[in-house]
């Protein structure tokens, strides 16, 4: 995809950004710009890995969801064969839009306009006139729906706007140990609980990014209600220990929460935790089953969360798993998607107690999303301001601090989680695609 | 399918009780709120999915916005009673507009299903742009010791696409 040109001012402010990164400084204006969202369309979400659809969304031969990648409204289907494509939701013909449905199952769409027909691998195989009107001088074959690349990881499905980019596996660069533990949990893995919840937010999503890319400092204040009850199995004190790790150079970054003393894999049913002892390398089992808070985000606007959570104030309760897109709708506006994803093998008692879990905390009307959003609002709104132009913060957390030597996952972790690394790491990367490095 | 009308004091006590029941939200008095609430309610906001005309189901059967019982009740209302419920500081400003009242015998003695159309308006802050919530109740109202509780509430919002940024009120 071509780049537009810009001025060169921008370009140099550009560079000066990445540069700041680098010693801990990143601009405010960044998260609410609409220069910077322009940009950030075209040189990161046309270039990235963005995910579209969990594969259990779309069980079913013919089963279709709708997504975005920047503004590009795609239809993932899977087709007769099992296959899943990504294909611009737009018809060949003038344009019209092809599933106005946000989900649905179908074996072929007919366009609403002149009566084109695909079939939902996004081939052509129907118009209207085709001898007397075209005479033919259309081939079918040129004029299927716009394919957009994708590849998957345990049952994420992505795609990527640019035939030039990397393998998905080596996008997610070894990140893929630590997504394990919201997406293998026994061995059938994880799946959605439902549809997702979908909101619109005044929140860049930059910002719900960030957070989730590990920010254990917020918890103690932001959601202190939970400590002030009671709810958590964790103090205040305790509740940011742990590890923050990214994978240098890619943008991804995971905060692993960690209290002493907290047992082994609690909160997860005694059959999943002996699954996962069983099909997690050591590795991962020695990692995951000191973890009770995972957070974790994957560039550019992917996240997840993993938290146990129970509604008897004192008890461990039940593991839950949260994981959100942000699809970014306009500089500072953000369009939500939430799912809860489940164990595929649990109890349909144990799904529903996370889902209820899911409910209470992290879905919209979550008791810890609210105060998410309305810090994540506010944020927004300082960071449109005409004085905070020229107002950076300090991403100078633990700036010096050393990988800990005797940590057994992949990256670059530091001790503990409240800590600034992740979010170094992440907004170089921005900076890496925003420069056009990538 | 309801076999029999109620009586026409019945809707008329269910109209008012649903009335009384917004008012203590939008003045605030979660407690009292409550207290208008059978210790086995159910309190269901299911996720609206935009879905084409022939699809067997447009609100999700399995994907809720809340999905909650008296505990959990309880513990939204505890919360806002702290210093820390942020997204409710200061609060929100809610309008419960409540109308269609229709009401059919429940499934038990001395139950009654409700249905109602619900408009809630939402003023936060120096926002001059509300949040408008239209929302489908279909409540069902239980007779104890003389007066009216409510025992399930499901609540449909008619946006499939929510446009508040959170939603730290109750519908
Ligand atoms: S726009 Fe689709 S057939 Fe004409
Ligand atoms: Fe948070």
């Amino acid at each position: 995809m071509a780049t537009k040109p810009i001025g060169a001012g921008v370009e140099a402010g550009l560079e000066s950004i990445r540069d700041g990164i680098a010693q801990g400084r990143f601009p405010a204006r960044v998260f609410n710009d609409q220069e910077i969202f322009d940009i950030e369309q075209q040189r990161v979400f046309s270039k990235a890995w963005c995910f579209l659809a969990h594969e259990s969304e779309i069980p079913d031969r013919g089963d279709y969801v709708t997504r975005y990648i920047a503004n590009n409204n795609l239809i993932v289907a899977r087709d007769e064969s099992g296959e899943i494509h990504a294909s611009l939701n737009m018809c060949r013909h003038r344009g019209n839009m092809m599933c106005k449905s946000e989900m649905g199952n179908a074996s072929h769409f007919r366009c609403s306009y002149h009566g084109w027909v695909y079939k939902n691998s996004g081939e052509l195989v129907g118009v209207p006139y085709m001898k007397e009107g075209y005479e033919g001088r259309i081939d079918k074959r040129d004029w299927g729906l716009i394919k957009v690349r994708t590849q998957t990881y345990a049952g994420l499905v992505f795609g990527t706007l640019d035939p030039d980019a990397p393998p998905l596996d080596e996008y997610l660069g070894g990140f893929q140990f630590y997504l394990d533990l919201y997406l293998k949990q026994g061995n059938s893995g994880s799946e959605v609980h439902g549809p997702p919840d979908h909101w619109v937010t005044e929140t860049d999503w930059k910002i719900a990014a960030e957070n989730f890319s590990g920010d254990g400092y917020h918890t103690p204040v932001a959601h202190q209600f939970g400590f002030n009850l009671g709810y958590f199995a964790s103090s205040g004190a305790t509740h940011s220990q742990g590890w923050a790790a990214s994978i240098p150079g890619k943008g991804h970054g995971i905060g692993l929460g960690h209290t002493p003393g907290f047992p082994p894999f609690a909160g997860f049913p005694e059959e999943l935790a002996d699954e996962m002892r069983r099909s997690l390398s050591p590795e991962q089992v020695e990692v995951f089953s000191q973890t009770r808070t995972a957070v974790g985000t994957v560039f550019p606007n992917l996240s997840f969360l993993m938290q146990p959570f129970s509604i008897v104030p004192g008890q461990t309760g039940v593991r839950f798993v949260t994981m959100r897109l942000y699809h970014p709708i306009g500089p500072g506006k953000t369009e939500m998607y939430s799912w809860c994803l489940v164990p595929k093998d649990a109890s349909d008692e144990y799904k529903q107690e996370a889902y209820r879990a899911y409910t209470l905390t992290f879905a919209q009307a979550g008791t810890f999303e609210q105060d998410d959003l309305e810090n994540w609002a506010r944020v927004t709104r300082s960071a449109g301001s005409t004085m905070a132009r020229n107002i950076e913060f300090p991403y100078v957390m633990g700036m010096d601090s050393v990988r800990d030597p005797d940590f057994p996952g992949p990256g670059h972790v530091v001790k503990p989680y409240v800590n600034d690394s992740n979010f170094r790491n992440l907004w170089s990367r921005w900076s890496d695609y925003m420069t056009g490095q990538v | 399918m309801a076999s029999k009308k109620p009586d026409r004091d019945a809707v008329l006590d269910a109209t008012d009780f649903l009335h009384r029941e917004a008012l203590a939200l939008d003045e605030r008095r979660f407690r009292d709120w409550l207290d208008h609430l059978t210790d086995d309610i159910r309190y269901i906001v299911p996720l609206r999915v935009t879905r084409e005309g022939q699809a067997d189901w447009e609100v999700s059967p399995t994907s809720r916005i809340f999905d909650d019982d008296k505990q959990t009740l309880t513990l939204r209302v505890e919360r806002l009673e702290t210093d820390f419920a942020w997204a409710e500081q200061p609060p929100s400003r809610t309008r419960h507009y409540v109308t269609n009242v229709v009401a059919d015998p429940g499934e038990r003695e001395g139950e009654l299903l409700v249905s109602s159309n619900c408009l809630i308006y939402r003023s936060r802050g120096d926002s001059v742009e509300p949040n408008l919530y239209s929302i489908a109740r279909k409540d069902t109202v239980r007779r104890v010791d003389g007066g009216l509780l409510l025992a399930r509430r499901y609540a449909v919002l008619d946006q499939s696409v929510i446009n508040g940024h959170n939603l730290s009120i109750l519908l």
